[in-house]
């Protein structure tokens, strides 16, 4: 890690030594010869926003509240000389979502690039929790109440949904209100030395900032589910040193890249809202409940560690032979971890016991560990070409071939237990998994112009797994596409193609859930379930998109796409996913005063899966077996309208609408989990996701003279989700303290008033 | 033998057995029209006539005077020389000798181009999937009349412009669950590279993987205890273009991570609408059905550095 930072510092230095030359450079040009700029354009924006709820979803990616805001600024000049030109953009200044770029070239020589973008991330409003933060990866729930609650479980005849819920609802009425989100604040330096020469050098510095909070799942245990805000604080660092050479015929490019994460938060520690003191016991992980009302006081979680990537890459192409050409790239990335672990728990009642001598040791001791670090490491090497050589007429003739190896060099560490849920120390050694696979792709494609205007192309790909603890070992997928491109004339345009992929799989192990086990406990998959990333597969995968251009003014487009993945030798899990397109455009452009477009979008897709419900031994029963087939139809329409009724008045409208409609549709059998239903049948949900969002934006351009416009606008969004993973969340279900933060449903009305200078 | 691979191997005999009976012809690779001192014309010989264009130019990069820095033939840069020039000047309206970048192949028009422009992320430009589907310079940008800030594209916004022909991914930027694209916070080109990578997609790392963790860096690894499904692809899970489920996932929580495990117990337990908590009656809803479902335990479903996490818990 030293080593590479120092890399970095290096890299860093250089950048910043660059900056200062080219600064310099800029200040003599300035001096001795002047810039002439152009401000075009200046646009001051005032907004004032009315949305009905506190959505987070108006919010997500945007800053769009009530106030004034620098929309824009394009800032452009050039030496007396014409040697240099310098560019600086903003966009929303101030705001959260605003982003900053400056550009300076002298030209032929150098150039410089600095780009800052904040991108705010806003997951839900107005969560609630009886937790306080107290330090950066902490949160608390104040003594009293903690002990209060635990007194009052202990003391209860039951424990159920009516007492928790009357328990804990007037201590999270007291609490104040959570917001959740993120901001990334990304930071990019550029230099570019001789740019368009023969030989030239890129270095490239990066750096980003998030910090915000995230929803987090903090369980205690199965009755005890948890969920609270992930405190977020991380710093990637970034560096690329790029060299390059273009000669006639080929090329070469080279480089060093680094990046560094750094977690500035990197324990999350949290009380548990139904235990004040540290206790354990068999159950305690179905806490609190009528089996026990044991756990953990605090629980504690590993979040993200630190790591970093190191990869070396040279790539290039050539022209050979009469009419050959190649292209390849070799890659090597390091990437490694080594974060001091963490103990097993915090949980002062839990003793650990060595599965082999039977020694005892207490699990808040971290020297208790076998390894004080993770010490992790993977190596990729990736290699990848392409040839191609032109016969005949009308023929070309395209190799390719890829090797990707994910070689991990991770130690195997053996741990004599774990401790579950924070309650209860498990007996049972597991051992790390470092899995490792490669992937090799070879093929080739033949393509032929049938005429000047219509290509006709087969490519065929060969794709093979090889991996290391994993179910599948091995597995080969043949793909055959078939693509056409066309435009006869200047009227038509066609592309199409339709491929075909068959994947075939060596033998599946189902002992491989078993690799991370010291010693057996027994297979509990079905072993008839295939995981559906390794599983054998047969798709179809299609695609047409025809446009007609009829006259100027006038252009037609229809689309059609799909793909149908069926896993033929697949008992369980996803057995098949087909999703289906179609689309269709028009735009009407009559003269250089208007222009209208409309277009329609639907897709339909249909995926099934198969499980079987077990209890503690496996079920062989077919009447165990349960089946869901999802239907998700996705509308999407939009249309603009642009006209200039006047000279000086330009009118712009656009609209989007989407929709989202999805069922999932059960099946049981009648065995066990057919069992407590109505009419012994499962019963479907109908708001699989069913979401829709209206977007209509009316804009008014005036140009008052040459320098000055202005712009009134007005945007009205709509959007309702009705989604059956949200629905009718309370605390305190059972076993449930949810945040609850609200990203749901909005009404909201945009005016914006803008003016424009010009200079 | 799989029928792919049944079909794949007859057509290829079938092709290398015609290649071999055909005499090879060698193809004359297309180059950029030359140009040439003798014919050379300045940028006002050709705004005399051309004054719309050349004021379009002007707000272009081509136009502006630094232009002259890097070539010193104007119009002809592109245009070619046109012994053709004097023709054109003494009969303009004549087609024949017009020298317009339409009038040339798909193949021609990119050859003026990467003339100047075949170093950085074009390297792989010959060879690549749009250049191999007769996709051109033209068919995205517009050296006169460009309607994007940066780029010089036909259509206002890069993402527009991959959207005229990937209209499937415009409908999935409007899904609920979508990185930041309709918001103009990222663009298509953050993760693809439309002039030619060698990974597949043209994604610009060298796999999908390398690519996410550019932005997920916290998720990179490698972690003491790991999701084998994570590290061959995030695809596995996520749709990165939109999707109608929480963090862009294929298919909802729990019943995506069912797809994979069906094991004893929770992993195999039906939850179905039965399960589905309502307000007024919060008590039949199971925890692993609503809001982050397998997630609220299995928080660190990415890997995790915890020593008691084998089952990704924290």
């Amino acid at each position: 890690m030293r080593a590479n930072k120092a890399i970095t510092g290096l890299l860093g230095c250089s950048a910043l030594l660059c900056f200062v030359m080219g600064v310099a450079g800029t200040g003599a040009a300035v001096a001795d010869e002047g810039f002439t700029f152009h401000l075009d354009p200046l646009v001051i924006e005032n907004l004032y926003t009315d949305v009905d709820t506190e959505s987070a979803k108006f919010e997500e990616y945007r800053d769009l509240g009530t106030g004034f805001r620098l929309r824009q600024l394009d800032l452009f000049g050039e030496s007396e000389a014409l040697d240099r030109e310098m560019e600086l953009k903003l966009r929303n200044a101030g705001r959260d979502d605003a982003r900053y770029m400056f550009d300076y070239e002298r030209i032929g020589k150098y150039g410089l690039y600095v780009d800052y973008n904040k991108i705010p991330h806003r997951f839900g409003n107005d969560g609630r929790i009886l937790h306080v933060r107290t330090g950066p990866g902490r949160w608390e729930i104040a003594d009293p109440v903690q002990q209060a609650i635990q007194d009052d479980i202990l003391a209860a005849p039951t424990v159920d949904f009516a007492f928790l819920d009357g328990l804990i609802q007037p201590y999270l009425a007291a609490e104040a209100d959570v917001d959740l989100g993120l901001r990334r604040d990304r930071t990019l330096a550029r230099i570019d030395l001789a740019k368009d020469r023969t030989v030239s050098w890129m270095l490239e510095l990066t750096h980003e900032n998030r910090v915000g909070t995230r929803p987090f799942g903090a369980s205690f245990g199965f009755n005890n589910v948890e969920e609270l805000p992930e405190p977020i604080d991380y710093d990637t660092s970034g560096a690329l040193v790029r060299g390059e050479w273009v000669g006639q015929k080929s090329a070469l490019q080279f480089g060093l890249r680094q990046s560094i994460f750094e977690n500035n938060i990197s324990t999350l520690v949290w009380d548990n809202a139904f235990r004040a003191t540290d206790s354990s016991g068999g159950s305690a992980y179905l806490a609190p409940s009528g089996s026990s009302r044991d756990g953990s006081a605090t629980g504690f979680a590993d979040l993200a560690p630190d790591n970093e990537a190191l990869s070396f890459f040279v790539s290039g192409r050539t022209r050979f032979a009469s009419n050959w050409w190649a292209n390849g790239n070799a890659s090597y990335i390091q990437m490694t971890q080594d974060e001091p672990l963490l103990p097993y728990t915090l949980n002062s009642s839990i003793e650990g016991v060595d599965h082999e001598t039977g020694a005892t040791f207490q699990a808040t001791d971290v020297t208790a560990l076998p390894v004080r670090n993770a010490d992790t490491q993977v190596d990729v090497l990736s290699l990848s070409g392409d040839a191609g050589t032109a016969f005949g007429e009308d023929w070309s003739l395209t190799f390719h071939a890829r090797y990707y190896d994910y070689s991990n060099d991770s130690p195997r560490i053996e741990f004599p237990g774990y401790v579950r849920y924070h309650a209860v120390w498990e007996e049972i050694a597991r051992v790390t998994v470092p899995y490792a696979y490669t992937k090799q792709n070879l093929g080739a494609e033949l393509a032929w112009d049938v005429t000047d205007t219509t290509n006709l192309a087969l490519e065929y790909d060969l794709e093979s797994w090889d991996r290391e603890f994993r179910e599948i070992e091995s597995s080969d997928q043949d793909s055959v596409k078939l693509s056409l491109d066309s435009r006869p004339n200047q009227q038509v345009s066609v592309r199409a193609s339709y491929e075909l992929v068959d994947r075939s799989i060596g033998e599946y192990l189902t002992e491989a859930q078993e690799f991370s086990f010291v010693e057996p406990e027994g297979i509990n998959n079905q072993p008839g379930l295939r995981k559906y990333d390794e599983a054998a597969k047969d798709s179809d995968i299609y695609s047409v998109l025809v446009q007609f251009f009829p006259a100027d003014v006038w252009s037609v487009s229809f689309n059609l796409s799909g793909q149908k993945d069926d896993y033929p030798e697949s008992e369980f899990g996803l057995l098949s996913d087909e999703v289906k397109q179609y689309g269709a455009e028009v735009s009407f452009t009559p003269g250089a005063r208007s222009s209208f477009y409309l277009f329609g979008h639907l897709a339909e897709r249909d995926v099934f899966q198969k499980a079987r419900q077990s209890g503690g031994s496996l079920s062989t029963s077919p009447a165990d077996d349960w089946t869901i087939a999802f239907d998700e139809s996705n509308d999407m329409w939009g249309l603009g309208w642009t006209g200039r009724p006047a000279e000086d008045w330009t009118f712009d409208v656009t609209t989007r609408w989407s929709k989202s409609d999805g069922g999932a549709d059960f099946t049981t059998f009648g065995g066990t989990p057919s069992s407590g239903r109505p009419n012994g049948q499962a019963v479907d949900i109908d708001n699989y996701e069913d979401i829709e969002l209206l977007d209509v934006t009316f804009k008014v351009d005036w140009a008052v003279s040459e320098r000055f416009g202005a712009t009134f606008w007005y945007a009205y969004e709509d959007y309702t989700i009705d989604s059956f993973i949200l629905q009718g969340l309370r605390n305190y279900l059972p076993g449930a303290l949810l945040l609850n933060a609200d990203n749901g449903d909005y009404t909201a009305n945009i005016f914006g008033v803008q003016m424009k200078f010009s200079f | 033998m799989s029928r792919v691979r049944l079909v794949t191997c007859a057509a290829a005999i079938l092709v290398v057995g015609w290649v071999l009976a055909r005499p090879e012809a060698a193809r004359a690779v297309p180059s950029a029209p030359a140009a040439s001192d003798a014919a050379m014309v300045s940028w006002g010989d050709c705004g005399d006539c051309h004054d719309v264009l050349a004021a379009e130019l002007g707000s272009t990069h081509h136009g502006r005077v630094g232009f002259a820095m890097k070539s010193d033939r104007g119009c002809e840069t592109c245009h070619g020389a046109v012994g053709t020039t004097a023709a054109h000047m003494d009969d303009p309206e004549n087609p024949e000798f017009q020298p317009r970048m339409d009038k040339l192949s798909t193949e021609q028009q990119n050859a003026t181009c990467l003339s100047c422009h075949e170093n950085g992320n074009r390297l792989f430009w010959h060879g690549s999937k749009h250049e191999g589907r007769d996709v051109g310079c033209l068919s995205c940008h517009s050296v006169h009349s460009s309607q994007s800030e940066d780029g010089q594209l036909q259509a206002a916004s890069q993402t527009e412009q991959c959207f005229s022909c990937h209209k499937d991914i415009r409908a999935d930027i409007w899904k609920t669950s979508h990185h930041p694209i309709r918001e103009g916070k990222i663009s298509c080109t953050d993760c693809h590279n439309p002039h030619g990578a060698q990974s597949p997609k043209m994604v610009n790392a060298v796999s999908v993987n390398e690519q996410c963790y550019s932005c997920h860096t916290e998720k990179r690894g490698p972690f003491l205890w790991d999701h084998a499904p994570v590290r061959e692809s995030c695809l596995n899970c996520h749709t990165p273009h939109g999707s109608n489920h929480l963090k862009l996932q294929r298919t909802s929580v729990p019943f995506l991570c069912q797809q994979c495990h069906s094991n004893t117990r929770h992993p195999g337990t039906l939850y179905d609408g039965f399960v589905v908590p309502t307000l007024e009656n919060p008590e039949t809803g199971s925890n692993r059905l609503f809001n982050r479902a397998c997630l609220d335990c299995h928080a660190a479903i990415h890997g995790s550095n915890h020593p008691s996490s084998p089952y990704l818990g924290h």
